[in-house]
């Protein structure tokens, strides 16, 4: 059944995408789904998918990976963080070197894990590494609020959320990107709603489907965008109804905006970003890891020869990396491309560099 | 330069540990890759480390897992489990009874498998040295298969079948790791020597291996590459329970890395292939053909997905953490 | 950039935490994020936090786009 629709899909793109396509999946876990499902054989030579800076553990700047190891570092601190970036590489080591060395880094699979740490050890602070896009903001805005109302006084959050839609604005916006649809992200979109990505086919004449994360919703994603680039019909097209509601999730956004600012992010090998992350309002300035232990974010460039700019943006393939699968693998990763399971060069790495 | 948990999770890491440890041994040392050694004597011989924690799970405690672990690594080179050599390091302040119940578990298998205790050794280690108990287990038997069973047998063709589903223990430890509840979730852990003691007659048997630490996907990978050939594998055809499934889902892992202990992938000559299937199924009804040999694409396993694609499956690099992402 | 599964709620806790299920697991998850949460809803779990209810249908835009499929396989088959 299932490759019976598949072969259908297919079938429709063969006919639809009658001139060379570029579509490129903003969100890390649909690259990872991409390669994992074996869906690239299956497309038609003349479409072609490029991965786009949808891995938050790949865009935390390097500065902030250095703060993060600053804080890990200080002594009577337990330093709570999503597995995802235990790995990541600073400019001296990651926090599982530091972990390796005695440091007290642990793996949470939830921000209310890491204030149930705080009230569990109310003689040390803990401090929570907030990664993560719109989808998982609010988590850490309801953890805020919980821990205000608790009055804890041992829990902080490092908070490096990044938001998507400003770093769409730049791909769209970017001469030397041609891109002609985005496979949009189906969680983020889950808090966002539609409203927010309607600026790329009304300004810059793109398709845009908003697609669920099983192999054939991101079939359909693709053929949904093939079909609006043959018709000239560029909308925000909703596939994904299932879980995505046209206004979002209103109550996760409120919550967003009632613990957080926006404010100017770097996104590593991207550069500055305006209004594309989060900080905590002043009134929760005391669950502001970076101010209650004086952190200062350094300005820090990519280390030497490490393409994750150009990758992260879509410009070059990983395999167009002169470190790919030489100097950088997933055992030895220089930049966070390869280190982040799901950014696009440990993807490719793990699920298809090898050519068959 | 340290030693990092990553080296210790059976993927390219802990290859590249071991090949710096051999390294040193030079011409004095292991010469195939295999998990059991085959010696003069027509003797074989492994040793497997198990620290194992929690200590007790579902489906077995670490002296079920020591005597099945490693007399599996026996069974699997077509070697007859006789004797263990069993080392046990415990930490001041276990109770008693702990040691107790977990030595009368390794009897249990040990008796099924009529394996004999001939050697051991008891260590005990100041409180915070160790966590609760190691056991290393070296076990000891007899080359009974006309041709070794290796790597170095398998030739395009070959059909691979895999025992049973896949990833049973190491879902189950991950989910105890990571507090998830595991009402129904149980290790495979098991003796596979009553599996493969019939193959031993069974000329077109070519290889097997127990899919432990890296899961399945590793272990064809180690075929791949150190014998030099192609594997293709057919997604659809991998059993896989649902529980495991679940867990791999929730913590974002790769069911294919996922270990096993009591688990088999075989590889066998396509003539007697139907034969092989229908003697395991005996003992192992979900036993199953998933794939085969090629000529093509040497060194690598080609994945047939569920949607009729393609991909490569290469093996678990690093640690296994639960992702958000 | 996000992994989240289905989960169905088989016990609400109080007004920030449920039991939820996926398949044969039970998990506690946050539900600050959901008004009008019932047992039996399934929602996705995101980071130990529901997100949001799943619905059954697959909404307008994914069945007229099987139309515009069907329709091309159709031309194809005549």
């Amino acid at each position: 059944m299932l490759k019976d629709k598949i072969k259908l899909l297919c079938d429709a793109l063969n006919n639809l995408a009658d001139e060379p396509l570029t579509f490129m999946e903003v969100c890390g876990t649909h690259t990872v789904a991409i390669y994992r499902s074996g869906l690239r054989s299956l497309l038609p030579k003349n479409v072609s998918l490029v991965s786009g800076p949808g891995c938050p553990v790949c865009v935390t700047d390097q500065g902030e990976v250095d703060a993060a190891i600053q804080l890990a570092n200080k002594g009577d601190l337990i330093f709570a963080t999503y597995g995802d970036m235990l790995r990541v590489p600073g400019t001296k080591g990651s926090l599982q070197d530091l972990r390796a060395r005695g440091a007290d880094v642990r793996v949470v699979k939830s921000c209310d894990e890491a204030l149930n740490l705080a009230l569990k050890n109310p003689t040390k602070e803990v401090a929570f590494l907030g990664v993560g896009f719109e989808t998982t903001a609010p988590s850490t805005a309801a953890v805020i609020l919980e821990a205000a109302e608790r009055e804890v006084e041992n829990f902080s959050v490092l908070c490096f959320h990044k938001l998507v839609p400003p770093a769409l604005r730049l791909l769209a916006g970017s001469k030397e990107l041609k891109v002609d649809g985005f496979i949009l992200p189906g969680h983020v979109s889950v808090v966002l709603g539609v409203a927010p990505y309607m600026f790329l086919p009304r300004d810059f004449k793109v398709a845009c489907a908003i697609a669920g994360f099983e192999a054939l919703d991101i079939m359909e994603g693709i053929v949904e965008l093939a079909r609006q680039v043959r018709y000239r019909d560029f909308k925000v097209s909703l596939l994904y109804a299932r879980a995505v509601k046209p206004e979002g999730n209103p109550l996760a956004q409120k919550l967003v905006r009632r613990v957080f600012d926006e404010a100017d992010a770097r996104w590593r090998g991207l550069g500055e970003i305006k209004k594309s992350g989060l900080r905590l309002k002043a009134e929760f300035s005391r669950f502001d890891a970076a101010a209650k232990f004086d952190l200062r974010i350094e300005e820090v460039p990519l280390p030497s020869g490490c393409k994750c700019g150009e990758v992260l943006m879509g410009k070059i393939t990983p395999q167009q990396c002169p470190l790919f699968a030489k100097r950088c693998n997933p055992d030895d990763p220089v930049g966070p491309c390869m280190v982040s399971s799901e950014g696009s060069c440990a993807a490719c790495y793990k699920y298809s560099h090898k050519v068959m | 330069m340290f030693v990092e948990l990553k080296h210790g999770s059976g993927g390219r890491p802990t290859q590249q540990l071991i090949g710096e440890i051999l390294s040193i041994y030079g011409d004095n040392s292991i010469k195939d890759l295999e998990d059991c050694a085959l010696i003069e004597g027509g003797l074989g011989v492994t040793i497997d480390g198990f620290t194992v924690s929690p200590r007790f799970f579902p489906g077995g405690d670490i002296g079920k897992l020591a005597v099945c672990g490693s007399t599996n690594d026996l069974a699997v080179r077509g070697v007859k489990p006789m004797y263990l050599a069993m080392s046990i390091l415990i930490e001041e302040g276990l109770p008693k009874e702990e040691l107790i119940k977990v030595v009368k578990s390794a009897y249990g298998v040990s008796k099924e498998l009529d394996v004999k205790l001939v050697a051991g050794d008891t260590k005990v280690l100041p409180r915070g040295q160790a966590d609760g108990m190691y056991i290393t287990c070296c076990a000891l038997g007899k080359a009974v298969t006309g041709r070794p069973w290796g790597i170095n047998n398998l030739s395009s063709g070959d059909i691979l079948l895999i025992t049973g589903p896949i990833g049973k223990h190491g879902a189950l430890i991950s989910a105890l790791h990571y507090g998830l509840d595991v009402d129904q979730l149980a290790s495979d852990c098991a003796p596979l020597w009553p599996l493969m003691q019939p193959l031993t007659e069974v000329a077109g048997v070519k290889c097997a291996r127990d899919c432990t630490r890296g899961g399945l996907g590793t272990v064809l990978c180690e075929w791949a590459e150190g014998a030099g050939i192609g594997i293709e594998i057919e997604e659809d055809l991998i059993p896989l329970d649902p529980e495991v499934a679940s867990v791999a889902d929730v913590l974002g892992f790769d069911v294919l890395h996922l270990a096993c202990e009591g688990t088999a992938v075989i590889a066998v000559a396509p003539d007697c292939a139907e034969y092989v299937l229908s003697s395991l199924r005996v003992l192992a009804p979900n036993c199953t053909a998933i794939g085969k040999v090629t000529e093509d694409h040497p060194g690598i396993v080609g994945l047939k997905t569920e949607i009729g694609g393609i991909r490569v499956m290469d093996m678990l690099a690093g640690e296994m953490v639960p992702r958000i992402c | 950039m996000c992994l989240a599964v289905p989960h169905r709620i088989e016990e609400i806790l109080d007004s920030k935490r449920a039991i939820a299920a996926a398949g044969p697991l039970r998990v506690e998850v946050r539900t600050d994020l959901i008004d009008d949460l019932n047992v039996g809803d399934i929602v996705l779990v995101h980071a130990g936090f529901a997100i949001e209810k799943c619905e059954e249908e697959d909404g307008q835009e994914l069945e007229e786009l099987w139309e515009e499929v069907l329709r091309l396989a159709g031309k194809r088959d005549a």
